[in-house]
């Protein structure tokens, strides 16, 4: 799908942050090894949704001139299944854990490079978060 | 169920209009009815220009610094509830979601400048003017001023104003527009949860006549009014003969001009979005659009904003997806697909016709268009020459700069101009020629910020100081001067 404004966008983040943070919750609680880690996940992702939305609703003039360059955006590439079976081993949570961060991660930075230059705060906050991304997806894979 | 009835807000209490005369408050994108507002009569204006100037004599010896803090009180309301107060803004205008937001912040960002008033309003001193003699000038607040607003910025246009006027320690009366006077309802509610005193802001609900009781009033010491030319002409001509204060922003015709060095793509999402944001409706809207450069250069950009304009999505605002949304109300329509059929037979070429409907979701056509160009206008064409207030883009084919800014000054209104260039020498000369209020450099929507004044010149604005910043300070305040000397 393709998303034609900002507010399209923000909708769409806020989806992937909640179903990422109901994925480290679910499983936090089941693997002792993961439970610090994917709890910290869980509330950073609230966070970084809180950032944004403060973000845009702070820069929304810009952003509505903006709007039109998400046009190229499409979610399609970016969209994670976070569904593993019952009794899922500890090796296959992480390797979820890395295949979402890292379409997350992608997504971010696609984002962050089409409104570059039209946006004030909104890229330089998406890099932000890619980055932070970016070192979950190293810890999941050292880890492993 | 039954239709709920606006109240009117007087001396800090919603009141029920006396008027028999209510009109439908229609969702433009749904066709469905979401109220019925007042068409109040004089004796409600009165009423409420007497609360005000009741409250007057408390509220201009409130220290400055406590006023501020009603502001910074209702700051943190209007944050605490900056959807909401964008849902209602879409469902009555029509606009986007994101439009509406971006409405919101713009008003939120008034309130937060006002409530800087204990350095705004500050006056100056010299010692010694003469030996031993000190001088000093003082602001004083005025008394009751009158609001009169638009319907194509329901919440954020009476912001303009309002906190301004308090804040210098004046009392207000508000007639929003009686096509989206709801904005403004959910605007003075959190303005009394504020604890702002009552009878310092009050909002009174009708049409042309209670505006005019509200400038007939003898107790309203000025007028701030945002609409169409020949209305703004007229109450500037009241207001001088009944000598009172006013600002008037008007109608407007502005020009972007696209130079063959400007940045394509980046222009090209400026451009969309200063023609056809707010469906056109708006005074800062970009509505002819000269395009200098050969013949190559000229097509290829032209193709690519038709393109553009024809991908826009069309439909109820609230749907994220949406890019515009409907006319406000039929008529608005009506008066849009009159201006089409003029551009017709004047000969101009309509190569995107808005007129052929393709929209979004489950909506009710009667108020919508989708965005029309038209090409080979030429400035003696009503399309070039008169405010059409909706989306429809006439292109005009500019052999250079000098020819475009010929062009721009003839034009009658001097609200906004933008040029799209990455030659500073252009836009240079571009900022010191063109004779219009807000000049953008690579900006589609030259839309001053809260803290600069906003107004047009020629006939988009009719008065001498202008809304927002500084200006607007000194419009709600008179200067004293003090002289002292002790023997």
């Amino acid at each position: 799908m393709k998303l034609n404004t900002m507010a399209a966008v923000m909708s769409f983040i806020a989806n992937m942050e909640d179903e990422s943070s109901a994925f480290y919750r679910r499983w936090a609680g089941t693997f002792p090894e993961l439970e610090s880690s994917f709890s910290d996940w869980a509330m950073e992702n609230k966070i970084f949704m809180k950032r944004i939305k403060r973000t845009y609703f702070g820069v929304i003039t810009d952003a509505i001139e903006s709007t039109f360059s998400f046009s190229r955006l499409e979610t399609s590439e970016f969209v994670f299944d976070t569904r593993l079976p019952e009794g899922a081993g500890l090796q296959s949570v992480m390797d979820k854990a890395a295949e979402i961060e890292e379409k997350i991660r992608d997504f971010y930075r696609h984002a962050s490079h089409l409104s570059d230059g039209l946006l004030a705060d909104i890229p330089q906050l998406f890099k932000r978060i890619a980055q932070k991304r970016d070192e979950r997806l190293q810890i999941l894979k050292k880890d492993t | 169920m039954e239709i709920k009835k606006l109240q009117n807000y007087i001396d800090g209490e919603w009141i029920d209009s006396l008027t028999k005369d209510f009109v439908e408050i229609r969702n433009p994108a749904r066709d469905t009815l979401l109220c019925l507002a007042p068409m109040s009569v004089q004796s409600e204006v009165g009423a409420a220009v007497r609360a005000a100037q009741k409250s007057f004599a408390d509220w201009k010896n409130t220290p400055p610094v406590s006023r501020a803090r009603y502001l910074l009180r209702l700051i943190a309301l209007l944050e605490d509830n900056f959807d909401e107060l964008s849902v209602v803004q879409t469902k009555e205008h029509g606009k986007t979601i994101d439009e509406s937001r971006g409405e919101t912040r713009r008003g939120i960002e008034m309130v937060e400048v006002a409530a800087g008033i204990p350095s705004l309003m500050q006056g100056t001193n010299l010692e010694d003017v003469a030996s031993g003699m000190d001088e000093c000038l003082i602001n004083e607040p005025m008394g009751v001023f009158g609001g009169i607003a638009p319907f194509n910025f329901p919440f954020m246009v009476p912001l303009w104003f309002i906190p301004f006027a308090i804040a210098c320690g004046n009392t207000f009366v508000l007639k929003p527009s009686p096509r989206t006077p709801m904005s403004q309802v959910e605007l003075f509610r959190l303005m009394d949860e504020a604890g702002i005193p009552p009878g310092v802001v009050n909002l009174v609900h009708g049409g042309a006549e209670t505006a005019d009781a509200l400038i007939e009033h003898p107790l309203i010491q000025g007028i701030t009014f945002v609409g169409s030319t020949p209305v703004a002409k007229q109450i500037y001509r009241k207001c001088g003969d009944l000598g009172k204060r006013v600002i008037a922003q008007a109608g407007a015709k502005n020009f972007v001009v696209v130079m063959p060095d400007a940045e394509v793509d980046q222009t090209l999402v400026s451009l969309i979005t200063s023609f056809f944001g707010n469906t056109g409706q708006r005074c800062l809207a970009g509505a002819n659009l000269l395009v200098v450069g050969d013949d190559s250069f000229y097509r290829t950009f032209v193709d690519r904003f038709v393109e553009m304009a024809a991908g826009i999505k069309v439909g109820d605002g609230l749907d994220e997806s949406v890019q515009m949304g409907p006319l406000q109300n039929v008529e608005s329509k009506k008066r849009v697909l009159a201006f089409i059929a003029k551009g017709i037979n004047e000969g101009a070429e309509l190569i995107l016709d808005g007129r052929k409907l393709n929209l979004v979701g489950d909506v009710a056509e009667t108020c919508f268009l989708n965005p029309s160009v038209f090409e080979n206008v030429t400035p003696d064409m009503t399309l070039a020459k008169e405010e059409i207030f909706g989306p429809v883009a006439s292109i005009i084919k500019a052999k250079d700069l000098s020819e475009s800014i010929d062009m721009i000054n003839a034009c009658p209104y001097g609200n906004a101009a933008s040029i799209f260039t990455n030659t500073g020498k252009w836009a240079r000369r571009f900022q010191h020629e063109v004779v219009a209020g807000n000049i953008g450099i690579n900006v589609g929507i030259a839309a001053p910020m809260a803290f600069f004044p906003f107004g047009g010149r020629k006939d988009s604005f009719f008065g001498v100081l202008h809304g927002q910043g500084r200006d607007v300070i000194r419009f709600f305040t008179e200067p004293k001067i003090l002289i002292t000397r002790w023997f």
